[in-house]
């Protein structure tokens, strides 16, 4: 049974003008235990989707979906009420910039022992308040903070940015999730302190057996870190597989180009010569183009691509292109549509 | 904080200059000879007048005179008033007072009523009550004060008769004048009519109070909104809510308190506006305070009162604006403490 098992959902921006499709049909998966990462360019719709799962986008922005499960149980179902409690109880965010996630007005203490279940708690009114401040004492020993009286009793903005990320940690994992989805921890941070994260991150996955869903706009960097990764393209699905499976035998015209634009990829490519790229940039929201959304920019484009293309899986690893890169042997083996 | 309330007082000390240096080149730009008008002494003798001029230091440059001035009002010696050539300071002291009493309870139910306004129209944003709301607020910012100070005695004092249409209290009751402030006054009197008094004073305060926050309250409530939707769209709030806090908690812990900060500020600039209000205000309900001396000064071309009271009441505005700072500071933790690397 997967945890997480989204299909087609679409995320509409709703306007006076015109109606914005920014996510397209995008489906997900996630197994128990895994660590999957989310990757696409920004304004590929990847932190709109995350947001769309933990709901908490604003009412401008419409979200359908075909199928929503969480570990069996089907949220299209429930009431929203009833969604909303058991997502917030299952799943917990990160955000990106940490320090503007956090309330200026508050000591960081407050926040995370706000975040703490009531009903782990016991006892009157103030004992329930010692505990929730030795709970927010042992979240922050948790996430690598030894010194948790000077942090617990200071203000955001008087805490680093990595700090801070540690204390959004903290605060998703006070509710002991289940999901932990992490929206580019580690934007804007030095390359020590974003692998302390991610470092954190990986021993919460092996050791609590949290899944994690990593956002990132950079293939290269989460590779070591994920079991399974999805591509996203303007909105738009693009590729999933196992890690081994994007990076070393990519399908996709999209995921090819990633892959070949970083650096590590491409040392065998002599002294200050050009990385590969793909022309053009991403389509602003306003003009998406119709059908797969990379066509004007893919080097492969044929007529069909004004037709968005389906799903194609190849054991497990799912593609949506009209033409993908490995020349497929037999049709037969071709099964449609299941992610 | 120490440096904080260093900084607010030496910008203190530094207005009040600036406005010292305003109130003294008043009395060379009012008509008339500028000794008189500084000093307010019309009808004195011409060996009076020798000593006035000693006292002002007006044979000698600019500067010294100015330094005399300032001299005089440290010392207390605002001149007396050239229309009843009484000392002005201790007609200000008389009538101060009350329109600290009378602004302060305006400011209260400004806030009270316009705050929670404007935080209900945010959080319904785009909805009925948020459009009835803002439409109310503009129709109340839009009427003017001493119409709307007329319709209020014709309706509650004269047509329904609940509320009494001039004064500051009943002329029944006697009461001791010992901070000016009636309502300390009422408490601290030993009359036995005490809470008699204190139900008239309330009585008398209510109708000229709600006149004057009418105008202020609509701005706190469009203060009030546009802060409350620009907190509740931050992303510590959408964090708060994958936190899995309640609607009610991510409003009464985090939001109300951002969106306060953002307004505090605003109030000590509404106050002068407030102050303006108020003296209208005065005028028509008949209130003892400073702004109705004030507009009568200014009827009796009462020159040396008008330069006192004007640096006065300033500062007065001035004193109320740098406590809402600390009260900012008190709100804020960005403001107080120590900040590195700026």
């Amino acid at each position: 049974m997967n945890l997480l098992d989204i299909r087609n959902l679409s995320i509409e921006l709703v306007n006076e003008k015109q109606n914005i499709l920014a996510v397209d049909k995008v489906s997900l998966s996630m197994k128990e235990g895994e660590v999957r990462g989310l990757v696409g360019e920004s304004g590929s719709g990847k932190s709109l989707l995350a947001q769309a799962i933990v709901g908490v986008l604003d009412e401008k922005w419409h979200v359908h979906a075909d199928r929503f499960h969480w570990r069996g149980i089907d949220l299209l179902r429930l009431s929203i009420e009833e969604r909303k409690a058991l997502l917030s109880r299952d799943i917990a965010m990160i955000f990106q910039e940490p320090m503007a996630c956090l309330d200026p007005t508050n000591t960081v203490g407050e926040q995370i022992a706000e975040a703490i279940d009531t009903n782990s708690l016991s006892g009157f009114f103030w004992q329930k308040q010692k505990q929730r401040h030795e709970g927010a004492i042992k979240l922050l020993h948790k996430v690598g903070i030894k010194k948790h009286s000077a942090c617990l009793n200071s203000y955001p903005h008087q805490l680093t940015e990595a700090l801070c990320q540690r204390v959004m940690i903290a605060i998703a994992l006070a509710r002991r999730p289940i999901l932990l989805i992490a929206d580019e921890p580690t934007a804007a941070m030095e390359n020590t302190n974003q692998s302390q994260i991610f470092r954190l991150l990986a021993s919460l996955n092996q050791l609590k057996n949290m899944s994690i869903l990593l956002i990132s706009h950079d293939l290269e960097n989460i590779t070591h870190w994920t079991n399974t990764i999805t591509v996203m393209y303007s909105g738009q699905f693009v590729e999933a597989g196992t890690t081994e499976q994007i990076f070393n035998k990519p399908l996709h015209p999209y995921t090819r180009a990633l892959v070949d634009s970083s650096p590590s990829a491409n040392f065998h490519l002599p002294a200050k010569s050009r990385l590969m790229t793909l022309p053009g940039s991403i389509p602003i929201l306003q003009h998406l183009p119709i059908g797969c959304r990379l066509g004007p920019r893919c080097p492969r484009a044929q007529q069909d691509c004004v037709k968005a293309p389906s799903v194609t899986n190849f054991h497990g690893h799912k593609v949506s292109c009209h033409f993908p890169l490995t020349p497929i042997k037999s049709p037969r083996k071709w099964l449609k549509g299941v992610c | 904080m120490l440096v904080f309330t260093f900084r607010r007082l030496n910008l203190f000390l530094f207005t009040m200059l600036v406005l010292t240096l305003l109130s003294f080149s008043l009395s060379f730009l009012f008509p008339g000879d500028a000794i008189i008008n500084v000093s307010g002494a019309v009808n004195a003798t011409p060996t009076q007048l020798l000593s006035i001029r000693a006292a002002y230091q007006s044979d000698e440059n600019l500067f010294w005179q100015y330094i005399a001035y300032l001299q005089h009002i440290a010392n207390g010696e605002l001149g007396i008033s050239m229309a009843s050539q009484s000392q002005i300071s201790t007609e200000i002291l008389n009538l101060l007072p009350a329109t600290i009493e009378l602004s302060l309870v305006a400011l209260v139910i400004a806030m009270f009523v316009g705050i929670p306004l404007g935080f209900i129209a945010a959080i319904k944003h785009n909805k009925p009550a948020d459009n009835i709301i803002l439409s109310v607020s503009m129709l109340g910012y839009s009427i003017p004060v001493f119409w709307l100070g007329l319709l209020a005695i014709l309706t509650f004092s004269i047509n329904f008769g609940w509320l009494p249409s001039a004064g500051q209290i009943s002329l029944l009751f006697e009461i001791e004048l010992i901070t000016g402030i009636q309502f300390i006054d009422i408490l601290l009197s030993d009359s036995p009519y005490k809470w008699q008094a204190f139900g008239d004073a309330t009585a008398h305060i209510i109708l000229p109070a709600c006149v004057i926050a009418v105008a202020p309250a609509t701005i706190f409530i469009r203060l009030a909104r546009t802060s409350m939707i620009e907190v509740l769209g931050t992303s510590y709030i959408r964090a708060a809510r994958s936190k899995g806090l309640t609607f009610q908690q991510i409003i009464f812990r985090h939001a109300i308190r951002n969106a306060l900060i953002k307004i505090i500020r605003h109030v000590g600039l509404q106050f002068a506006n407030l102050v303006t209000i108020a003296m209208v205000t005065e005028v028509i309900f008949s209130w003892p305070g400073i702004g109705r001396w004030l507009i009568e000064s200014i009827y009796q071309r009462d020159y040396t009162a008008i330069q006192s009271g004007l640096l006065v009441l300033s500062c007065f505005i001035f004193v109320v604006h740098i406590l809402t700072d600390f009260i900012y500071a008190a709100l804020n933790p960005l403001a107080r403490g120590k900040k590195h690397g700026s």
